[in-house]
């Protein structure tokens, strides 16, 4: 098939071809899934690395496939992590205890049955106070990539929808959402991410602390966080032009 | 009750300050994680407020007062006689800050604005 589709450059055939090595995608994506961000826009990354791979093999070359993919995979994902990741540069150091207290925030809020307070992660991290509080600040320079977008290329590259409202809300009413959705948010939120309008939802007119999203909607905490911190950000911008 | 004072210049780059300041004090005083982020998204949306975008020429002067449980942060805008936007905020604005700190406000005194809000700590670390 791979021969097939190197020879025709057929749109179908290649489709195929990347549907079939999904599952090696998902699986290199787990292998970066303790850093902090969502598995789900793992998987994108992944499944977009998948694509380039399918389109740059050359199989007159004796390499197996899955040994070329494989490597544009991680290559994606590496780079993910260190160039798309971050909108303005935070010292390396910070970026990765960033990255790990994402981690341990998740794990200690389940020991706790809570959030964690700053003094438990920099023990649990074993790292000081500050360099907690210098990582958090850091964490605010940290963007997620366009993968947030909803209908990004790489979810449709994926063969998904992207990100929709209803696959993230869980067990909530739909219909009362709508209705409330209806009768609160303004047309400024309106505008914003389906997901991040979900978030909004949640914090602001269902009182969900940014943990309790983070467990709805299987994501971090401070995934959440940021995304809230943009989406204010954004709201902000927009009602200066008003 | 402890006091810790800020004089900072109206500019993004030293309100980040503010934030990082309010994170500061309010792990001092065993806040959570999300009860920290709230109060870090509060300190921007009132610092907004209080300036407009983008901020006129001047200092933003904060008390961060901590008090047992209860952290109040009052910022004062000192604007060197420019004008300032009508301090108001949107609808959206009073639903954020009601879910984020327990008290807010923004305050006009003799053409002097200012905000005042207060963070309790809810949890028992």
């Amino acid at each position: 098939m791979l021969a097939e589709f190197a020879e025709s450059r057929d749109a179908s055939l290649r489709d195929r071809v990347v549907e079939a090595h999904l599952g090696l995608a998902e699986y290199l994506a787990r292998r970066f899934s303790n850093r902090g961000e969502p598995l789900d826009d793992l998987v994108q990354v992944a499944s977009v690395g998948l694509i380039k791979a399918v389109d740059r093999f050359d199989p007159s070359r004796e390499v197996e496939f899955s040994t070329y993919a494989t490597h544009t995979i991680v290559g994606e994902l590496k780079r993910h992590f260190r160039d798309k990741g971050w909108s303005v540069r935070a010292p390396r150091r910070m970026q990765e205890l960033y990255l790990r207290l994402g981690n341990v925030i998740s794990v200690l809020s389940q020991e706790l049955g809570r959030s964690p307070t700053v003094p438990e992660l920099a023990t649990e991290a074993g790292v000081s106070e500050e360099e907690v509080l210098e990582a958090l600040e850091a964490g605010q320079a940290y963007r997620s990539t366009s993968i947030d977008a909803p209908g990004s290329a790489g979810a449709r590259a994926a063969g998904e929808e992207g990100d929709t409202l209803a696959s993230h809300l869980g067990g909530l009413d739909p219909e009362l959402v709508e209705a409330e959705r209806r009768a609160e948010l303004s047309p400024l939120i309106a505008s914003l991410p389906e997901r991040e309008q979900t978030i909004l939802y949640m914090r602001f007119f269902e009182g969900l602390t940014q943990s309790e999203i983070a467990t709805r909607l299987d994501i971090s905490q401070m995934h959440v966080s940021r995304l809230l911190a943009r989406s204010l950000e954004q709201l902000r911008e927009a009602s200066l032009g008003d | 009750m402890d006091e810790v004072k800020l004089t900072l210049p109206a500019t993004p780059d030293f309100l980040r300050l503010a934030r990082v300041t309010a994170s500061g004090v309010a792990s001092r005083m065993g806040f959570t994680v999300d009860e920290v982020e709230d109060l870090r998204l509060a300190i921007d949306e009132l610092c907004f407020a209080l300036t407009g975008s983008p901020p006129p020429p001047g200092t933003v002067e904060l008390t961060y007062s901590l008090d047992g449980a209860s952290l109040r942060v009052e910022g004062v805008g000192h604007f060197n006689g420019h004008a300032t936007l009508p301090l108001t905020l949107t609808d959206l604005s009073e639903r954020i800050l009601e879910a984020l700190v327990d008290e807010h406000e923004l305050l006009e005194t003799d053409g002097v604005p200012s905000f005042r809000l207060v963070k309790n700590r809810q949890s028992t670390a």
